[in-house]
C-alpha cells in the first residue's frame, strides 16, 4: 500500500538516528533531553531491535535478553541503571536473578553441573569448593578485572586518548593483557584447567572461544556479573525500550516506525541529509546509525561515490559476529513442577570452546546452549500454573545460507526438537508434554524484524586485535563521512545490551559536542 | 580497585617487554589489518534473502482462475503477477493465512483469507483461497462483482499460528470447521495426503444446507484414498438431510465424543464467532488442557455491543479521532461500535494490518488522549503496551474523542 504523499515528512533535524535497538534509543534519548532536536527512525513497528518481546496464547515471551550486566542494586548501581535512574527517569522495573549461572556439562568424560552464585567472593568460594587449590590463581584473576574495568572507566573518560604514563602507572595489568586471549592470560595466572572451565561459563555471551577472545573484554564481563549481579525488566526487553519511548517523546524527540532509510545523503564528505523509502526528505549533518557498518557504508550512503574506499576496508577487515537460534516455550506446569530450579543454565557438550563454537558453523543441532526459565527471576511473568523457558544457542549465519525456504519449517523444528532433547537430558526435567505455545527464532527471523546484515545480533568479533581497546583507542580515526557516527553491538564498545546502550550515549556525546561547537545549539 | 602499591599485583603473560609491546601495537596493527583489506563493496544477504523469501512485505498476486464451489462460495486461484516485482510465491504452513488488500469504492481496506491450496502448490506457482459471501458482507459482494480472472490483488506474506506444530501438538487433530472455516482444513489435510506432515485429521464440518457445504467431493476423494489419516464428518443443522452418514444438528459434546478420543486429541477450531461460542462451550465440558485447543483467529467482533463490558451508555455515539500519521494530522469521526482500524480506512488513512484480530500486532498505535475500549478476548497486547498507552487499533473501540499516532506502511 503506498502512503499518500501528503503524509510525507520534509524537516530539518539537529541529529537523525537510523535503528531504535538499544543503541539507537540510548542515543536518542540523551539527545532528546538536552533539547536536540532529534528524529529516530525504525524499520519495524516496535522499538528495541532484539531487544522487544511477542505474545502467544497466554505468554508474552522475552525475545533476546538473558541479564543486563551493568545494572545493579541500588546500593551499587552500575551505569546502564545510573542511566535509567538517574539521568533519563525511565518509568522501568528490573529485579536481580537469583544465582549467576548452572554450568552443565553433559560429555561422559567431562561431566559437571555446577550452580555459581553472584558476588565475588561468593564466586571464588565456590569455585574453590569445587576445584580446591583455585583460590589464589582466581582472585588474582578478579584483582586484574579491576584494574581492566578501571582503566577502561579512564580511557573512556580521555576519549580514546588516555595518557600513557597513567596506564603505565596505575593500570599496568591491563596493558599488559590488553593484547592476549582469555586462554593465554588465565593460563598465564595459572588457573587450574577445571576451573577455567566455570569460571569461562560466560563466554558464549562474547560468542569467541577461550583461545580467541580477548581477555580485558572477557574479564570485565565477568567481573561486572559478579559485582552487579544480573537484573531483568520485570515486563521483558519492551518494558524498558518502550519506556525509552516513552521518554524520547517527552522529551521533545521524534519517532517515526514503520519507516525505513533509503539514503543517507553525502556530499562533500559531509552528511547533508537522509531520505526514506516512502519519499520523507530530512535535512541533517548528524546522522547515528544504530544500523551496522556494513549496512551502512554498503546499502545507505548516497551517492556511492561517496563511501571512501578506507569505509570498505574497514567493513572488510573485521570479522562479523553470530546470530542465533531460539526456542520459546510457554508451558502448562510450573518451574516447581518440573524441577527446573535455576534461572540460567549454560548446557554444553564440553568445555572445549572452540569444539562448540565450531558446532555453530554448520546446521547441526549446537553443542553449546543459554537457557532461561523466566519465572524463576520473575515468578507472575506467566499466568498462575505455568512457566516460560527459553533456549538459546549461536550460529554463524553462513551456516543458513543455503537452506530453501519449502525445507525451513523442518529444519527449524527438527533443530528446536535436538534442543528441547538436550535440555531435558541435561536437566532431567521432562518439557516436550507439557508444551502449550512454541516459537523458534532463527537467523531468517532475526533478519526479518531487524534487517540486520545476515540476521547478526553480535556486532564484530571481539578478537583482540579488534576488541575494546584498540576500538576505544581509534575512536575519532574510524569517522570516515563527516556527521556520521554509529551506535549499538558493532559499535566500540561490542555487543551486548549495556555495550550497545552504552555506546549510543558516547555517540551522543560526541554529536553534542559538535554541534556545541558549532554554536549552533545552546 | 588496583591493590595497594606495597602489594601490587604484577602479571606477565610472555614477557614484561612483549606484553608492553603487544599492548602498543594493537592501534597500529588494526589499521594495518584495515588497509591491507580488500575494497569491495558487499552486495549479497543469503539469510536477508531467505527471509524475505519466507516473509515478503507485500506480494503482487493476479487471479488467474475462478471456480464456483458452491452457490455462494468461490475459490481463486491466484498467481504472481508477470508485470510486478513478485516472481515466486512464499512458502507457507498449512493453516496461514493471507492478509489482502482490496480497493473497495476508492477505499483500501485489508481482509485476512486462509490459504486453501497445499504448500506444494507453491512450488507450481499458485494459491487458493476460497470466499463465502456474506449476506452483510459489504466487501464480499464487492468481490463477487469485481473479482475476475486478470484482476490484480497485492497481498502480505503468509501469516498467523493456525498450523500444526508437531512438538506441540498431539498426531491426532480434530478440526472443528464451520463455513468457510474449512479453508485452511483444506491446506492441511491436503498436506497430510501428501505426506507434508505426519498426523491423522478428522474433520467435524458444520454446515447450515447441504449446498453450502464447500469442498465436499475433494475431501471425500482424500478421504477415500487416505482412510487412516483423513476422515470428514459433516454435520448439518437443517432439517432436512439426504446425505449419508451425515450428522445432524450441531457440533456437540456428544458429537465430538463419538469421533475421537478426547485425551488424545489436539483440536483445531476454525469457523464463524457464533460457532466459537457454541463449540467452545462444548469443549469446556472435557475440561481439557488449554494446549489442547487452537484457535484461529476470527477477524474483527462482529457485534461489540452484545459484550457485557462494552459501555452500553456511549453506544451508536461518534466520536472526534485526530490523527496524526507522518507528517499529516486530521480529524476524522469514529463511531463507538466500529474498530478504530475501520475509521481510519475510510478515512483512506489505513495503518498496516494483517489479522484484524488484535493477535499480529501490525497496526499498533500510540494512544496520545482518550480512551478505547479493547476486549479481553482480542487483546493480545504486550503489558508495557498497556503500561504506555500502545493499541492495536483492529480490536480497539473508541468510547471518547481521542488523538493518536499511527505508523504509515512500510
Amino acid at each position: 500500500m503506498r502512503n499518500k504523499k501528503e503524509q510525507n515528512i520534509e524537516e530539518s533535524f539537529d541529529v537523525v538516528v537510523i535503528g531504535a535497538g538499544n543503541g539507537g534509543l540510548a542515543a536518542t534519548a540523551f539527545l532528546a533531553q538536552k533539547g536536540i532536536k532529534v528524529l529516530m527512525i525504525e524499520q519495524h513497528n516496535l522499538p528495541g531491535g532484539v531487544a522487544t518481546s511477542f505474545v502467544r496464547g497466554r505468554f508474552e515471551f522475552e525475545t533476546s535478553l538473558h541479564e543486563l550486566a551493568s545494572y545493579g542494586p541500588k546500593t551499587n548501581k552500575g551505569s546502564i541503571r545510573t542511566m535509567f535512574e538517574d539521568k533519563l527517569q525511565l518509568d522501568t522495573e528490573f529485579v536481580q536473578v537469583p544465582e549467576a549461572y548452572r554450568l552443565i556439562l553433559t560429555d561422559p568424560d567431562e561431566k559437571l553441573d555446577v550452580t555459581m552464585p553472584f558476588g565475588v567472593d561468593n564466586f571464588i568460594e565456590a569455585l574453590e569448593k569445587e576445584v580446591p587449590g583455585s583460590k589464589e590463581s582466581v582472585t588474582k584473576f578478579f584483582d586484574v578485572a579491576q584494574e581492566i574495568s578501571a582503566a577502561f572507566s579512564y580511557i573512556g573518560s580521555t576519549k580514546g586518548k588516555p595518557d600513557q604514563g597513567v596506564l603505565m602507572k596505575e593500570y599496568s595489568n591491563f596493558l599488559k593483557t590488553a593484547a592476549y586471549s582469555v586462554q593465554e592470560v588465565e593460563d598465564a595466572l595459572g588457573i587450574p584447567k577445571q576451573a577455567q572451565k566455570i569460571l569461562n561459563g560466560y563466554w558464549a555471551y562474547l560468542g569467541l572461544p577461550e583461545s580467541r577472545v580477548n581477555f580485558t573484554l572477557f574479564a570485565a564481563m565477568v567481573l561486572q556479573y559478579a559485582e552487579l549481579g544480573g537484573w531483568i525488566p520485570t515486563n521483558r526487553s519492551h518494558g524498558f525500550t518502550t519506556a525509552f519511548d516513552a521518554k524520547i517523546r517527552e522529551f521533545g524527540g521524534r519517532i517515526e516506525y514503520n519507516t525505513r532509510v533509503d539514503k543517507i545523503i553525502v556530499e562533500n564528505g559531509m552528511v547533508i541529509g537522509v531520505e526514506t523509502t516512502n519519499g520523507d526528505k530530512f535535512k541533517t549533518n548528524y546522522v547515528i546509525s544504530n544500523a551496522s557498518p556494513i549496512l551502512t557504508y554498503n546499502k545507505l550512503i548516497y551517492p556511492k561515490s561517496e563511501v571512501p574506499e578506507i569505509a570498505y576496508k574497514d567493513v572488510n577487515a573485521r570479522i562479523h559476529g553470530l546470530t542465533g537460534f531460539v526456542v520459546y516455550v510457554g508451558l502448562d506446569a510450573t518451574a516447581k513442577e518440573l524441577g527446573l530450579t535455576e534461572y540460567g543454565y549454560f548446557i554444553m557438550n564440553n568445555m572445549n570452546t572452540e569444539d562448540v563454537y565450531d558446532s555453530w558453523t554448520t546446521l547441526q543441532a549446537p553443542k553449546g546452549l543459554a537457557c532461561v526459565v523466566l519465572n524463576n527471576a520473575v515468578p507472575d511473568c506467566s499466568p498462575p500454573g505455568t512457566c516460560m523457558l527459553d533456549i538459546t544457542t549461536l550460529y554463524r549465519a553462513e551456516a543458513w545460507e543455503e537452506v530453501k525456504p519449502e525445507d525451513y519449517y523442518d529444519l527449524k523444528t527438527k533443530i528446536a526438537e535436538d534442543l528441547l532433547i538436550n535440555f531435558e537430558k541435561a536437566t532431567g526435567s521432562s518439557i516436550r508434554n507439557h508444551i502449550e505455545e512454541i516459537e523458534i527464532a532463527t537467523p531468517a527471523t532475526f533478519a526479518r524484524y531487524t534487517r540486520h546484515y545476515k540476521g547478526i545480533f553480535y556486532g564484530y568479533e571481539p578478537e583482540s586485535w579488534d576488541s575494546l581497546v584498540p576500538r576505544l583507542m581509534s575512536m575519532g580515526k574510524d569517522v570516515y563521512i563527516k556527521g556520521l557516527e554509529f551506535a549499538g553491538g558493532f559499535n566500540r564498545r561490542a555487543h551486548g545490551y549495556s555495550s550497545a546502550m552504552n555506546d549510543g550515549v558516547i555517540s551522543a556525546q560526541l554529536i553534542l559536542g559538535k554541534i556545541l561547537e558549532e554554536g549552533g545549539k545552546a | 580497585m588496583s591493590k595497594k602499591n606495597d602489594e601490587k599485583l604484577e602479571v606477565t603473560i610472555k614477557s614484561n617487554t612483549k606484553d608492553l609491546f603487544a599492548f602498543t601495537k594493537l592501534v597500529p596493527n588494526r589499521m594495518k589489518r584495515i588497509e591491507r583489506a580488500p575494497s569491495e563493496p558487499i552486495t549479497k544477504d543469503p539469510i536477508n534473502d531467505l527471509a524475505r523469501k519466507l516473509h515478503p512485505e507485500k506480494q503482487f498476486l493476479i487471479i488467474d482462475d475462478i471456480k464456483e464451489e458452491t452457490k455462494s462460495t468461490k475459490t481463486f486461484k491466484i498467481v504472481p503477477d508477470p508485470e510486478s516485482t513478485t516472481k515466486e510465491l512464499s512458502y507457507f504452513r498449512p493453516g496461514q493465512y493471507l492478509s489482502l488488500k482490496v480497493d473497495v469504492n476508492g477505499v483500501r481496506i485489508t481482509r485476512p483469507y486462509s490459504i486453501a491450496s497445499s504448500p506444494t502448490d507453491v512450488t507450481k506457482g499458485f494459491y487458493e483461497i476460497s470466499i463465502k459471501k456474506e449476506e452483510n458482507g459489504f466487501l464480499t459482494h464487492y468481490l463477487w462483482d469485481n473479482w475476475k480472472v486478470g484482476t490484480k490483488i497485492e497481498s502480505s506474506g503468509p501469516e498467523g499460528f493456525f498450523f500444526f506444530e508437531r512438538l506441540r501438538d498431539l498426531k491426532n487433530i480434530v478440526g472443528i470447521a464451520g463455513g468457510s472455516g474449512i479453508t485452511p482444513f483444506r491446506s492441511i489435510a491436503k498436506a497430510i495426503d501428501e505426506c507434508q506432515i505426519d498426523a491423522r485429521l478428522t474433520l467435524l464440518y458444520g454446515s447450515s444446507e447441504e449446498d453450502d457445504i464447500i469442498f465436499y467431493d475433494e475431501f471425500k476423494e482424500m478421504e477415500k484414498n487416505n482412510p487412516a489419516k483423513i476422515k470428514i464428518v459433516h454435520v448439518l443443522s437443517c432439517e432436512e438431510v439426504s446425505l449419508e452418514g451425515c450428522e445432524k444438528g450441531f457440533i456437540t459434546k456428544e458429537i465430538i465424543e463419538k469421533y475421537c478420543d478426547v485425551n488424545s486429541t489436539t483440536f483445531f477450531i476454525c469457523g464463524p464467532q457464533v460457532m466459537y461460542d457454541f463449540v467452545e462451550k462444548e469443549l469446556n465440558k472435557f475440561n481439557l488442557p488449554i494446549k489442547r485447543i487452537r484457535r484461529e483467529a476470527f477477524g474483527e467482533i462482529k457485534n461489540i455491543l452484545k459484550h457485557p463490558d462494552f459501555p452500553k451508555e456511549i453506544a451508536e455515539k461518534t466520536f472526534k479521532l485526530k490523527i496524526h500519521i507522518g507528517g499529516l494530522s486530521k480529524e476524522i469521526p469514529a463511531m463507538s461500535t466500529e474498530s478504530v482500524l475501520v475509521a481510519l480506512e475510510r478515512a483512506n488513512l489505513a495503518p498496516p494490518s494483517k489479522c484484524r484480530s488484535g493477535e499480529c500486532g501490525f497496526c499498533r498505535s500510540l494512544l496520545i488522549s482518550g480512551k478505547v475500549y479493547v476486549n479481553p478476548i482480542s487483546d493480545w497486547r504486550r503489558s508495557a503496551d498497556k503500561k504506555f498507552n500502545y493499541f492495536h487499533p483492529c480490536a480497539s473501540y473508541p468510547i471518547s474523542d481521542i488523538e493518536m499516532k499511527i505508523p504509515r506502511n512500510l
